[in-house]
C-alpha cells in the first residue's frame, strides 16, 4: 500500500474490520516491521527514536498502570520521551483534556473515557509534529467527544499532522480533511473528503399527499421507493429511506438537477401538475456512503 | 545500525557470553567433586572400639579370699586402672601410646621422633631391649610417678638395673630402689648414670617409676588388690575413651591456665572439684575436659567466665596474627550441664600436618643419608 | 538526561511498590526481624556468647566465641536468603515482564523514543534493584540485630546477599527472555524454577555425573550443566562468606563472574528475540 499524508493535514483512516488499519498504524510507529517495503515518517524511519520522539500516539486499547495517579504517569511518559517532567505543564495538559478534577485519583478508578483522555494527554506531551490516534473518543461521552474534537482541531490548527483511526465515521468526517479507505491491506480510495463525498446533482423532495405520481415522473422526479434507484445496498436502510411501496405514500422523490435553474424548472413543472412542495434537501454522499461505495457493503463493514 | 544488524550483535554477543560464562564457572569452581569436610569428633563417650579395648584389658583376677567357704565370683579387671591413685585432688593421665602411635597425628609425631632417621630409637632398643613402638601400650603420668604398660618380657632388667638394691614384692613383682644404672653403648662401651627414681616391675607387663620404693610399692599393692581402699580409682573403665584421658586436680589445671588468668584460676580452684580430660586423635585432635563441681550456679558462672577467657584469647591470637592458636580456639566451646560443664578444644588434622611437615622432610632426608653409604 | 533504562526501571519499581504481596512480604520480613530483635536476649561475656534467651526461655546452648556461635545462624540465613529469595523472586517478579509486554502497554512504550532493548534492560534493572533492596533489608536487618546484641559486626551476610542477587540475576534473565517468547507469568515462573533446579544440579555436576551411566546421557548432562549457572556452588560460597568460614577451593570471583556472564548471555538472547518481534 502507498499512502501519502500531507504535513499539517487531519487524515482519517477508515475501513472494515480486519482491513489492517491498526497494523498500518503500528508499522508507521515501528512497532510492527513491514515484511516488504519501507515506511517513512516525518522524513525518517520510524525505527529511529528521534523520529518517534516527534510522534504522539494513542493506542486503541491503552493499558494504564491502575495504581498510579495521572501526574505520575505523565511524568514517566515525559521522561521516556526524553523530556524534563514539568508538573505545571502536565497539570495544564490534564486540565485541557478534562481531567483536572481527577489528578488525585488512582488511574484504576478512572472510567474508560477518562483513560482515553489521559492517553490523549500522554500523546500530546512534548508537542508532537504528528499525532497518531487510534480510536481516541472510544468510551468518551458525547460532551467529551466534543471536547476532544476541539482539542484535535486546535492541534491541527497549530500545524500538527493528525492521523486518525476511528470507527465513528461522523467524527472522522468532522475532524479530518483527508481520508483513506483501507480494505484487505490495500488503499481503496484516498483523497480530500469533499472529493470523495463529491456532492451530487441530486435533490430529495417531499410533496404533500395526493401528488400525481405520473405527472411528477413526467417532470423528471423519481419515487425513492424504486429499489433500483433509491434504497441503500446491504439492507442498511435508514428510517427516512422509504421502502419500495412508501414512495407513493410519503411522496418522497428525487430529482437530478445540474444547477439551481434546472431544479427550479423541475419544481415549477411539479407544482404545475398540482403537487405541493413540503421539503427540499440536497442529497450528498456522506462518508458512510463513500465507505460502502468503496468497499462494496455487506456484514462487517465498519471503521 | 538497523534492527537486523542489532539482532546479529545480540545473538553473537549471547553466544560469546554463554561460552565465557562456562569458562569462568569451570575455572572458578573446578570440576573435581568437593571433599566432604568431616566434623570434628569430640571424645564425649565410650565408642564400640573403646569398649572392646577395655574388655580385653580385664586380664587380672584378684586372688579370691578363701575363708567362709563361699567364694564370691571375682570380676576380672584392668590392673593399670586399679593402680591409679584414689581420692580427690589427685592427678592421673593415661596416654594410649599404641593407639596414638597408629593414629594420623601419631604418624606425624613419629616423623618428628624419628627425624634423625631412627638412630636414637635404635640405640634405645639396643640398650633397654624394649621397642617403644612395638612393646609399649600405655603410659600413665600421675602425681606419684609414671606407669608404663605393655610387653616388657624382652627388657634388659639385669643390665639396666642389676646394680641396684632390689627385692621381690608379691607374685611376679619386683621393686628396685634408686641407684646407679649402667647403659651399654652401641660401640661396645658402657655409660654409668644415677637415677633417683625407684622402679617396680609387674609380670613383665608393667613398669612403675616412683619417687621412693614405698610409693612404687603402693602402686603395686593397688595393682594386686592389696591396698587400702580410699575410694574408687580416679578413672573407671567407662572413662577410658580417647587416645589420652585422665583426671587432673583442679590445682594442676589452674597452674596450666598461665599468667594473666589468676582470677579464673582462683575461681576454678574454689568452685570446681574435678576435671576429667579426654583427647581423641583418631581424626582431628579433639579434647574434652569435663569440669565438675557442687554448686550448679557457680559452675555455670565459671563456665561463662572460661568461655569468655577462651573468646578473648582467640581474639587476641587473631589480632596478634597467631593463626595456629586462633584456629585451635576456633573450636573452643563450653557446654554447660548443671553442676558440670564440658570444655571442648580441637585442632584440625590438616593444621597439624601443615605445622609438622618439616619433621617428615627431615626424617626422609635423614633416612636417605643413612641408606647412602 | 535520565537514560530510558533507568526510567523503565523506575516504572517497574513503582509497579512493584503497588503490589500487595510484595508489600506484605516486606511487612512480614519486618515483623520477623522485629520479633527476633525483641524476643532474643543474648548474654555476651568477653566476646563469648554465654547464654541465649528466646521469649524469656533459656536455651540450652554452648558457650563459645560470638562469631563462632553465630556461624550456623548466618549460614542458615545465607541459604534462606539465597534459595528463599530466588524462589520468592521467581514467583513475585514473574508477571512484571509479561505485564509490560501486554497489549495496550507495549505498543505505547514501543512508540516512545526508546530502543527495544531499553525496555528489557530497564525491567531487568528494576527487578534487580528490587531484589537487592529486599536482600539488603533482610541481611542488613539480621546483621544489625545480632551486631547490636552481641557487638560482633560482620559484612558477611550482606556480601552473601549480594551473591544471592547475582544468582537471581541469572534466573531472572532467563525469565525475562521467556517473557519475550511467551507472554505468560506462569511460564516465566516455570522457566525460572527449571533454571534454579538446573543451577543446583550444575553446582554438583561432578558428583551427579558420576552416578550417570557413561554414554550420551552423561555427555549431554555434562554439556548442559557446563553452561548453566552453578547456583548451588554460589549458595555454598555465600554461606561460607556469611559465616566467615574458609571457602571451598576455587575462585569466587570467577564463579561469580561466570554466573553473571551467563545472566547477561540470557539477557542478550532476550534482546535478540525482542528486537525482531512484532508486537
Amino acid at each position: 500500500m502507498d499512502l501519502h499524508v500531507p504535513a499539517g493535514s487531519a487524515f482519517g483512516l477508515i475501513g472494515p474490520n480486519g482491513a489492517g488499519k491498526t497494523t498500518f498504524i503500528k508499522s508507521v510507529l515501528g512497532i510492527v516491521r513491514p515484511t516488504a517495503g519501507t515506511v517513512r515518517v516525518l522524513g525518517g524511519s520510524p525505527e529511529d527514536p528521534a523520529i518517534r520522539a516527534r510522534i504522539g500516539y494513542l493506542p486503541e486499547r491503552l493499558h494504564l498502570p491502575g495504581t498510579w495517579k495521572s501526574p505520575a504517569f505523565l511524568a514517566t511518559v515525559a521522561r521516556l520521551k526524553g523530556l524534563k517532567p514539568d508538573a505545571a505543564a502536565h497539570a495544564r495538559l490534564l486540565e485541557r483534556v478534562g481531567l483536572a478534577d481527577a489528578v488525585d485519583r488512582r488511574i484504576g478508578g478512572y472510567s474508560k473515557g477518562m483513560r482515553q483522555r489521559l492517553g490523549l494527554a500522554a500523546a500530546l506531551l512534548g508537542d508532537p509534529a504528528l499525532l497518531v490516534l487510534d480510536e481516541p473518543t472510544d468510551g468518551i461521552d458525547p460532551m467529551g467527544r466534543l471536547e476532544v474534537r476541539r482539542i484535535l482541531q486546535e492541534e491541527v490548527q497549530k500545524g500538527v499532522t493528525l492521523f486518525l483511526n476511528s470507527h465513528l465515521l461522523a467524527e472522522t468526517e468532522r475532524v479530518c480533511d483527508r481520508v483513506a479507505i483501507l480494505a484487505d491491506g490495500r488503499v481503496l480510495r484516498e483523497g480530500r473528503l469533499e472529493e470523495l463525498a463529491k456532492a451530487g446533482a441530486r435533490w430529495r423532495v417531499r410533496f404533500a399527499p395526493g401528488a400525481d405520481r405520473a405527472a411528477l415522473e413526467a417532470a423528471g422526479f423519481m419515487a425513492v421507493a424504486d429499489p433500483a434507484r433509491g434504497a441503500r445496498p446491504g439492507g442498511d436502510a435508514r428510517a427516512d429511506m422509504a421502502p419500495a411501496s412508501g414512495g407513493r405514500e410519503d411522496g418522497v422523490y428525487t430529482v437530478d438537477a445540474a444547477d439551481v435553474a434546472v431544479l427550479n424548472a423541475a419544481l415549477d413543472r411539479a407544482r404545475a401538475s398540482g403537487a405541493l412542495l413540503m421539503e427540499l434537501r440536497r442529497e450528498g454522499a456522506d462518508l458512510e456512503a463513500v465507505l460502502v461505495g468503496a468497499v462494496g457493503g455487506g456484514p462487517g463493514v465498519a471503521a | 545500525m538497523d534492527s537486523r544488524g542489532r539482532r546479529r550483535v545480540w545473538l553473537v554477543g549471547a553466544l560469546l557470553l554463554f561460552a565465557g560464562g562456562a569458562v569462568l564457572m569451570f575455572t572458578g569452581q573446578g570440576d573435581t567433586p568437593a571433599a566432604e569436610a568431616p566434623d570434628v569428633e569430640f571424645p564425649r563417650r565410650m565408642k564400640g572400639s573403646d569398649l572392646e579395648r577395655a574388655e580385653k584389658r580385664r586380664t587380672w583376677v584378684m586372688p579370691a579370699v578363701v575363708d567362709a567357704g563361699v567364694a564370691a565370683p571375682v570380676k576380672p579387671r584392668d590392673p593399670l586402672l586399679a593402680a591409679l591413685p584414689r581420692g580427690p585432688g589427685r592427678t592421673a593421665v593415661v596416654i594410649e601410646a599404641n593407639a596414638l602411635r597408629y593414629s594420623p597425628v601419631g604418624e606425624l609425631l613419629m616423623d618428628c621422633l624419628l627425624r634423625d632417621g631412627g638412630k636414637n630409637l635404635e640405640q634405645f632398643k639396643a640398650m633397654s631391649g624394649v621397642d617403644p613402638l612395638q612393646d609399649l601400650d600405655r603410659l600413665v603420668v600421675t602425681d606419684e610417678g609414671v606407669i608404663l604398660s605393655g610387653d616388657f618380657s624382652k627388657a634388659k632388667y639385669q643390665e639396666l638395673l642389676g646394680e641396684r638394691v632390689s627385692s621381690d614384692y608379691g607374685a611376679g613383682a619386683r621393686v628396685y630402689e634408686p641407684g646407679d644404672t649402667t647403659f651399654a653403648l652401641p660401640d661396645g662401651g658402657t655409660q654409668r648414670g644415677r637415677m633417683d627414681t625407684s622402679v617396680g616391675t609387674w609380670n613383665n607387663q608393667m613398669l612403675v617409676f616412683g619417687k621412693s620404693p614405698d610409693s612404687v610399692k603402693t602402686v603395686l599393692d593397688r595393682m594386686d588388690g592389696r591396698g587400702q581402699e580410699e575410694g574408687p580409682p580416679l578413672l573407671d573403665e567407662n572413662s577410658t575413651y580417647g587416645e589420652m584421658y585422665g583426671v587432673l586436680a583442679v590445682e594442676t589445671l589452674a597452674k596450666l591456665l598461665g599468667p594473666g588468668q589468676e582470677e579464673l584460676a582462683r575461681r576454678l580452684t574454689d568452685v570446681a572439684q574435678n576435671v576429667e580430660l579426654h583427647l581423641d586423635t583418631s581424626g582431628d585432635v579433639a579434647m574434652v575436659a569435663n569440669v565438675t563441681g557442687l554448686d550448679a550456679e557457680k559452675m555455670t558462672d565459671l563456665g561463662k567466665s572460661l568461655g569468655g577467657a577462651l573468646s578473648m584469647a582467640r581474639m587476641k591470637a587473631q589480632a596478634e596474627g597467631k593463626e595456629d592458636l586462633a584456629q585451635l580456639l576456633d573450636f573452643a566451646k563450653v557446654r554447660p550441664d548443671g553442676s558440670s560443664f564440658k570444655l571442648e578444644l580441637a585442632v584440625p588434622l590438616a593444621t597439624l600436618q601443615e605445622q609438622l611437615a618439616w619433621c617428615r622432610e627431615e626424617r626422609q632426608a635423614a633416612e636417605r643419608a643413612r641408606s647412602t653409604p | 538526561m535520565k537514560s530510558p533504562v533507568f526510567v523503565i526501571a523506575g516504572y517497574v519499581l513503582r509497579e512493584a511498590a503497588s503490589r500487595k504481596f510484595i508489600m506484605a512480604f516486606m511487612v512480614g520480613l519486618t515483623l520477623v526481624l522485629a520479633t527476633v530483635a525483641l524476643s532474643l536476649k543474648l548474654e555476651v561475656v568477653d566476646g563469648a556468647l554465654a547464654a541465649t534467651r528466646l521469649f524469656g526461655e533459656v536455651m540450652r546452648s554452648n558457650i563459645m566465641s560470638v562469631d563462632v556461635a553465630l556461624r550456623p545462624i548466618y549460614r542458615a540465613a545465607a541459604y534462606l536468603v539465597f534459595y528463599g529469595g530466588i524462589l520468592f523472586g521467581i514467583v513475585a517478579c514473574s508477571d512484571f515482564a509479561p505485564g509490560l509486554l501486554s497489549p495496550g502497554r507495549i505498543e505505547h512504550l514501543l512508540a516512545l523514543p526508546l530502543q527495544r532493548w531499553h525496555l528489557l534492560a530497564g525491567t531487568f534493572l528494576g527487578v534487580m534493584t528490587l531484589a537487592l533492596g529486599g536482600t539488603v533489608y533482610a541481611a542488613g536487618g539480621l546483621t544489625l540485630i545480632f551486631g547490636v546484641k552481641t557487638g560482633y559486626w560482620t559484612a558477611g551476610p550482606l556480601i552473601a546477599g549480594g551473591l544471592a542477587c547475582v544468582g537471581f540475576a541469572a534466573v531472572y534473565a532467563v525469565m525475562l527472555t521467556t517473557a519475550t517468547l511467551v507472554r505468560s507469568a506462569a511460564l516465566c515462573s516455570a522457566a525460572g524454577f527449571v533454571l534454579l533446579v538446573g543451577g543446583i544440579l550444575a553446582g554438583f555436576r561432578a558428583d551427579v555425573s558420576r552416578y550417570l551411566e557413561s554414554g550420551f546421557g552423561r555427555t549431554a548432562f555434562d554439556a548442559v550443566t557446563l553452561v548453566l549457572p552453578r547456583l548451588s556452588a554460589l549458595a555454598s560460597r555465600a554461606a561460607d562468606l556469611a559465616s566467615s568460614t574458609p571457602m571451598e577451593k576455587g575462585s569466587l570471583g570467577m564463579l561469580l563472574g561466570g554466573v553473571l556472564v551467563f545472566g547477561l548471555g540470557a539477557l542478550s538472547v532476550g534482546f535478540w528475540h525482542f528486537e525482531g518481534k512484532d508486537c
